[in-house]
């Protein structure tokens, strides 16, 4: 019994570790910008994207009816469709509405005004967006969603928003923002883990194949085959390295002496996808998502902070 | 004390749901035989899909307030999908050509299009779900959409031919032999767009 107690208590430790709120400065930054990248890549398209059948490229209500095939409460463009058409709104100036107010929510959150608002804002017309979008979303979607939902129920604003210097809260529980670091951080592990693990069972990251498909395969072909083949020794060491950079994380990223060349192998991994296949929303939400979990501690980000965390808080770490 | 436990349960639960998600995705490669495992754990991997499924509460009925509150949870927490992107190998590519008929008897060529490249590559991702098996009956109707958005900047066009396929990309050592890549049509349809009936032919 004692064992158990002791147990239960080193994963309370281990769950809610003190923390400042420098990460949650990291994610709010780093997912306001890329709402706002977001908002701005796809302003052209967006209508044609997500209009009704027979106005856009695929039918919304089709992305809308294979979610609803998972729920029906999941959050989707249709809705607010459906919400304008009741005042009288027309589908294109709710589809622009929800547009300006992404790009809106993402500039708040980059700023620091109205944190949780525009946080939430942020999420729920991201969630729509691609929950609608269904058939057009891919991986980004995913983990912005994923950092949204996250940053939503952080305890915000952090000390570095508008909000802070506007109105002068309390400082957050220590405690409470540690917790919410380490449900990313043990987030990251289990998708580079998982990631990784999926990667080590193809044949094709063993001999560089798979390296030279995707680098190769439209709409990713950014650098010529004739440069790819120079380098073809390398490419089964790049995607060997890639597979023990993704399957180590979940040990390697916890340890001190190697958090910093891990976080550094791992940000180099999703520049170089940034750089190489265009794919730049991927490659910023994850660096994003790795700074904010790992970088603030690492070193990468705010050097010296830990030692400033009884002088932030002094009075909640006195109790 | 209370409030960390709750926090700690929810966190509990949360990660215990991504774990079976995740979990699933590994199985459900293993069962299909896309690794390099060996296809004896074929059957064991689709038991533990079903399995892990079934903690989903995917075997129960659509209603199910249980399975509809897990999936609307894990779609609000962007968590409904594991993380095995580009594994175990590289996907084909895919792309649909479209022939344009027009009323004085030319043909044109022309494929879906949109404007940024953000967009562009959400294009290729549902091109890239059209050849999945799971897509298969929606096929038909998500062409048919394409062909329309691409129809309307082409009025005059009396049929219009959906061609779907493969693009295979050679590999390194057949690159070096001067070999290039080969478009293999998987299935095709044709519209006809005045009266909107439409054939489809698969091969």
């Amino acid at each position: 019994m004692k064992r158990l107690r002791a147990w239960g208590n080193d994963l309370m430790g281990f769950l809610f570790p003190l923390e400042t709120d420098r990460w949650l400065t990291v994610l709010r930054i780093g997912l306001g910008l890329q709402v706002a990248v977001y908002a701005l890549f796809l302003k052209n398209d967006w209508h044609y994207l997500f209009a009704g059948t027979g106005k856009g490229l695929v039918s919304r209500e089709l992305g809308e009816a294979i979610t609803s095939l998972d729920s029906p409460f999941i959050p989707k463009l249709g809705w607010l469709v459906a919400l304008g058409g009741h005042i009288g709104v027309g589908e294109e100036m709710v589809l622009s509405v929800a547009w300006a107010g992404l790009l809106c929510a993402g500039c708040f959150l980059l700023l620091g005004l109205f944190c949780r608002p525009a946080a939430i804002i942020a999420w729920f017309l991201h969630l729509c967006a691609a929950e609608s979008g269904g058939l057009l979303a891919y991986g980004a979607d995913n983990f912005t969603t994923m950092g949204l939902f996250y940053l939503m129920l952080a305890p915000l604003p952090d000390r570095y928003s508008l909000d802070q210097w506007l109105v002068n809260t309390e400082p957050k529980d220590p405690q409470l923002l540690g917790f919410w670091q380490r449900v990313l951080q043990l987030h990251m592990c289990i998708v580079y883990f998982t990631g990784g693990l999926a990667k080590c069972l193809g044949s094709g990251w063993w001999d560089g194949s798979n390296l030279w498909r995707a680098l190769t395969r439209p709409p990713f072909n950014i650098i010529s085959p004739d440069i790819l083949i120079r380098f073809k020794y390398v490419l089964p060491v790049l995607g060997i390295s890639i597979c023990l950079l993704e399957v180590g994380y979940i040990f390697f990223i916890w340890m001190k002496k190697t958090r910093l060349v891990w976080l550094i192998g791992i940000l180099g991994m999703h520049i170089a996808i940034g750089l190489t296949m265009e794919m730049y929303l991927f490659a910023l939400v994850m660096i994003v998502l790795n700074l904010a979990a790992f970088g603030v501690d690492s070193g990468v980000l705010f050097l010296r902070h830990r030692q400033r965390v009884r002088a932030v808080f002094p009075k909640q770490l006195s109790q | 004390m209370t409030s960390k436990r709750i926090y700690a349960a929810w966190a509990g639960i949360h990660f215990f749901l991504i774990t079976v998600i995740c979990l699933r995705g590994i199985f459900a490669l293993v069962a299909t035989d896309a690794t390099i495992l060996p296809s004896a754990l074929n059957t064991s991997a689709r038991s533990g899909e079903v399995v892990l499924a079934s903690v989903l509460g995917k075997d129960l009925a659509a209603s199910n307030p249980w399975r509809l509150g897990i999936a609307t949870y894990l779609h609000a927490a962007g968590s409904q999908a594991g993380y095995g992107f580009f594994a175990p190998n590289i996907p084909a590519y895919y792309k649909l050509i479209l022939e344009l008929y027009y009323e004085d008897g030319h043909i044109e060529y022309d494929v879906p299009h949109v404007q940024g490249g953000a967009a562009a590559l959400r294009l290729d991702s549902l091109l890239d779900r059209l050849a999945d098996p799971l897509y298969e009956p929606l096929r038909e109707v998500t062409v048919k959409m394409l062909v329309l958005s691409v129809w309307q900047e082409h009025s005059d066009v009396k049929k219009i031919r959906a061609i779907f396929g493969s693009v295979n990309p050679p590999n390194i050592s057949d690159f070096e032999h001067g070999k290039r890549e080969s478009f293999q049509p998987l299935f095709s349809y044709d519209f006809s767009l005045r009266n909107e009936e439409n054939q489809s032919t698969t091969q």
